[in-house]
This record gives C-alpha cells, structure tokens and sequence, in this order.
C-alpha cells in the first residue's frame, strides 16, 4: 500500500491543543480514506438485515459502496460494487433478494459468492483467453460481532476480536446481554455538511449534552416526567468513561438491576414493562455477563473507532465536508413487541434527521469543521484540554479511565488513534491494547 | 367532480374545495410560524408517520416506503408532536433559532368519502426551507391524510408523509410537514 511519509503530530496530548486542518484538507481526507477506512474494522451492517439466503443490503465502507449478501449457504459476505470490466455498479437498489449481480453495463454476471460466472461472448469476442476465475468481486475480510456485521479491506488487520479488544467487556452490555441476540431497524439516511470526525467525537462527548440539548431535555421532562440533565449533575457523576484501542464507552451505574437501560423510549407511563423485562431477563444476562455488567452498568454513549456511534450508528465519509448519516435502532430480539416498539419510536424520535435531540447538533458540527477553511482561523488549535492528567487505571474496569465522566479524554483519545492509523506504514505500527478484562459469563464475540 | 352528494348534502365538489382551503391555511400557519395553531389542525388521538423511503428494484416496489412497526423518520403521537412545537418556545430550540423560512407548495388534492363519514385525501407538496445565511432545502413528497369532523371542524387523526428522497439532502428536519 503506497503511503506518504508525512508524519501527522495533530493532538498535543500535553496541552489538549487540536490542528482544526484535519476537518477540511481534502488530501488529509483522502489519506483517511487510504489509511483508516481502507485498514480498519468498519460496521457496515447486522445480520437481520439479510434474513434469508440471497438476501442483499447496500453499504458503504468509507465511500466505496459495498454488497453486503448472504449467499446461498447462509455465509455473510461484503464485495466492493464493482464490475471487474469497467468499474460499474452491479447493484444499484437499498436492499433485495438475488443469487447474481449482473452488470448493466456489457451483461457481466456475478453469484452471490463473489464468482464471474458469465461474459457474454466469452468463447466468440475474447476467443476463450479471458481468465474469468482472476476477475472474482473484490471481497473484504468478514467478521461479525453480537449480529453485527464487520468488515476489513487489510488482509494484515488483526482479528475484530483483537481489534475492539477489552472494548467488547462494556459493549457487552448493551449487544451481548441475551442468548437470542439482536435485531437492527433502519436507516434512515442524510447528508451533513460536516467533516465525518466531528460527529464521531461529538457521539461520546458528554460536555455538550446539557447546553445543546437543553430543549429536548426540558420538554421530555414535561411530558415524560425524565429528570433533567444538568452540568452539574454529570461532574458529579460517578459514571465511567473508558477508552480502549481508540474506542470510547461511558458506562452507567444502574440504580437497580431492573432499571429501564434507555432513556429514548421510556416514560412514566411504560416503565414498569421495561423493570418488569430486566427482571425476568436478569438471570440470563448475568449467566452470560456475569452480576457487575448484567445487574450494575448500562451502556451509555460510545463509538467505535473509526466511525461507528452510539448503538449501530454509521458516519459514511462523503469529502472533506460532508457525512452520511445512518440511523439504526437495535432492539433484542426477544423483547416485547411493547418494547420494541417504544424504543423504536423513542430512539427514531430523539435521534436521527428529524431527532428532537440530534437536529441540534448539526450546526454545532458545521460551525467545528468550517472554521478550519480559513487561513486566519486555522491558525487557532481546538481546545481539548478539559481532564488533562485526570486518567488512568481503574481497578473495576478495563482500559484508560477517565477521573471525571465529563472530560475531554475523549476527543484526545480518539485524534490519537487517528495519528496512529495516519502515521502507520502498515498494521505492524498500528499498537493493540493488550486485554486485560475478566469476560466474566459465558458471552463470547459470536453470541 | 361529479354532483354526487355526502353527508350532509354537500357535493364532493364543495367538499374539495373546503379541503383545498383547509390546506392552504395549514400551509399559511406553517409559513407563518403560528405552531400552535397548526396543531389544533390534527386530533388528539393522531398519528403523524414519516416512514422511509428506500431505493429498490422494480420487482421489489412492494419495499419501497417502510411500513408502520419499522424505523420512520417522524413517528409522532400527539404528545411528540407538541413536543416538538414546545421545544422551540424553550428559547434553545437551537436547529430552529434563528427559525427555518418555509413555503409550504400544496396542491393536487384529492379526496374519497369514507362511508363512516371520514374523508381521506392526499396532496402532493414542495416544501422549500431555508436556513441561516445560504441553505437551502426542497422537499417533495405526497402526504396521505384520514381526517373527522370535530365540532364542526375537520381535523387530521391521521398523516402520512412519503418524501420523494431516499437520502436526504438535508442537515436536519426541524421544520413540519
């Protein structure tokens, strides 16, 4: 893999100061595409989105677009969407059932599989010389985590177990609570004019969540009867904020062991099915997670690097300035249609396009990235120094914890793992925690 | 319009034309902020549904709007919807301060009878927003509405609104529909 022999020194981890050209230089952005989307493990979509054998789902890993198809087997497999002829998409729909791709364009034809099974012409225009075998879909290496669906360009990338390491302890709780697993609905899909990191940052900063979203707050309070959220309330906040290979996760402490998980989706109304749920699922999860992360934690805010945020929500890189959004919900197959359908509309209803808490984000992220189009204003770093010093090791929980649950580890945590895939020849540099968590219970990475 | 009479002696074409300035006063109240009144428009049993709209193949059109119990892009019960209008009198209702200027285009109305006395119709709209210095959005889709006389009133019990976008090219939808 050609890469430049620049060496990017962006986060000054001393002083939390940021260099704000990595939001808009478009030859950085395309050495993100290069070095951290063509090298990491990318979500690119969940087991339930293709049921049945045949069954296709249309993604994006960075901006190359992507077949995710189950083949006739039940094996998961992700294909760049090109034609091996002239580079043409062979898929062009959301979603579908087919056992072959063929290109519109001359009339290749591919199976599920992968394979070029039929040129047309093949004997006759190419007089049998076309080595058909060698133009096989360009398929990247596949692994799946609790039903979600990972994939990997490298063939050097270590495994997804390494790569999210002792991260999977805290994700875990939300993912990987119940024998039967989880279920995923969406997306839905937009475009925000805004470089691809600031959302991912902004998913795990809990800083923001008392002045930006003031107005959701305060009206799911009035109608919801949910306590409010306050600064104060979150300095002094004995919830954790861990930060594992790049990952971020904040962890909550659970009043009790049947505490509703979520907030978007619960009222005073519906509460007691969401106890009366965690009750009768609590010995399950705890023979899975054991009792600290069935009974005593609740997964909050999180994002996997690079480009994956709270819950299985997708940041697709669309240039320097602009980000697709994708919005799932993920449910637990096994929970009640009540259920569902209230996390459903709570989550569809709070988060997303239309997100009575998300639509306030998107100017905020706009202002962060263009600020950094102009020569004068680049010239001034971001500040990200709030907690400096204030993290370490934490007896109970694995990986760098941050003293205070706001903090702006985060951010610093995440533009470092950034300057490791930026400034990496190959995986060889690219540094994995070494994992030291107790997976207490019987969960594993495939369910 | 035929002169085929409903209900109360009306003729379908004299109920067109109600419906028509139904709609466009909604659009007015829309485009003239005035929230509140526009939500004495829908019941207070309504169901406001914006689902998704996916791109598939034409054997597939079956997929094409995600149906109700799936993802959707508003899924509103009264209680979300004056969420929604409250949300911006808090003072930091900050995708909508500074407020969306909209225009509200409806048009090619619709209507059937239901034999319960209820109407269905649907519209068609261009909604066209913009936004602090330059953005710019227009949205265009159909809207599907079920609608009851109360108090002599119609009012919406139930909206479906179908864009015509499968990605849409917006920062964010804070403005109505």
């Amino acid at each position: 893999m050609a890469v430049s022999n620049k060496i990017y020194n962006v986060i000054d981890l001393k002083t939390g100061k940021l260099d704000p050209r990595i939001f808009s230089d478009p030859d950085i952005y395309q050495e993100e595409l290069e070095k951290i989307f063509g090298r990491a493990w990318l979500m690119i979509g969940h087991e339930s989105l293709v049921p049945r054998v045949n069954d296709f789902f249309h993604t994006y890993m960075g901006e190359d677009p992507v077949i995710l198809t189950r083949d006739d087997k039940g094996k998961i497999h992700a294909f760049l969407n090109m034609c091996r002829h002239r580079g043409n998409r062979i898929v062009r729909a959301d979603i579908g059932n087919a056992k072959n791709f063929m290109c519109s364009y001359h009339g290749w034809t591919y199976s599920n599989e992968g394979d070029l099974e039929y040129v047309p012409g093949e004997e006759e225009a190419y007089y049998g010389a076309l080595d058909r075998k060698s133009f096989h879909l360009v398929e990247a290496r596949v692994e799946t985590y609790a039903g979600i669906v990972f994939a990997t360009w490298d063939p050097c990338a270590p495994s997804l177990d390494e790569y999210l390491g002792d991260a999977r302890w805290g994700l875990d709780v939300f993912f990987n609570r119940l024998d039967s697993g989880t279920e995923v609905v969406g997306p839905v899909k937009w475009i925000e004019p805004i470089n691809w990191k600031t959302a991912v940052d902004n998913c795990s900063d809990n800083y923001h969540v008392p002045t930006t979203h003031l107005s959701a707050i305060l009206v799911q309070g009035r109608h919801f009867g949910l306590p409010r959220t306050t600064h104060e309330q979150q300095f002094e906040s004995p919830n954790k904020h861990l930060f594992i290979n790049g990952h971020s996760l904040t962890l909550r402490f659970l009043e009790r062991p049947d505490q509703a998980r979520q907030t978007h989706g619960v009222t005073q109304e519906n509460r007691a099915v969401f106890e009366e749920y965690y009750r009768a699922t609590l010995s399950e999860a705890e023979r899975r997670l054991g009792s600290l992360r069935a009974g005593k934690l609740q997964l909050g805010n999180h994002s996997l690097f690079p480009n994956g945020v709270l819950g299985f929500r997708l940041a697709h890189p669309r240039g320097p300035l602009a980000t697709e959004f994708w919005h799932f919900v993920v449910l637990e197959k096994g929970m009640p249609d009540e259920i569902k359908r209230a996390l459903r509309i709570g989550n569809g209803n709070f988060n997303g396009v239309a997100g009575l808490f998300e639509q306030d984000d998107m100017d905020n992220w706009r202002g962060v990235t263009r600020s950094s189009l102009t020569p004068l204003a680049r010239k001034y770093s971001q500040d990200l120094s709030m907690g400096l010093g204030r993290a370490g090791s934490d007896p109970n929980f694995p990986g760098t914890v941050a003293e205070r649950y706001t903090s702006e580890n985060n951010q610093r945590n995440f533009y470092r793992r950034w300057e490791d895939f930026m400034n990496a020849e190959d995986w060889e540099d690219i540094p994995i925690e070494p994992g030291t968590a107790d997976f207490e219970g019987t969960a594993t990475l495939n369910g | 319009m035929t002169a085929q009479t409903f209900g109360d002696g009306v003729s379908q074409s004299e109920l067109w034309h109600e419906l028509m300035q139904f709609y466009i006063n909604e659009a007015w109240l829309l485009d003239d902020r005035k929230f509140r009144e526009w939500l004495d428009l829908f019941t207070d049993d309504v169901f406001y549904f914006m689902p998704r709209r996916l791109n598939v193949g034409r054997h597939d059109l079956d997929r094409e709007v995600s149906g109700e119990g799936d993802l959707a892009i508003f899924e509103d019960d009264k209680t979300y919807m004056t969420m929604r209008v409250d949300r911006l009198d808090t003072g930091m209702a900050w995708s909508e301060d500074p407020p969306s200027r909209t225009r509200h285009i409806v048009g090619n109305l619709v209507i059937e009878p239901l034999l319960s006395g209820d109407l269905k119709s649907k519209t068609a709209f261009i909604l066209y927003r913009s936004h602090h210095e330059t953005d710019e959005n227009i949205f265009a889709g159909s809207r599907e509405d079920h609608l009851r006389k109360e108090d002599g009133r119609w009012r919406i019990y139930k909206r479906v609104i179908v864009l015509d976008a499968n990605v849409i090219l917006a920062k964010n939808l804070s403005v109505f529909f």
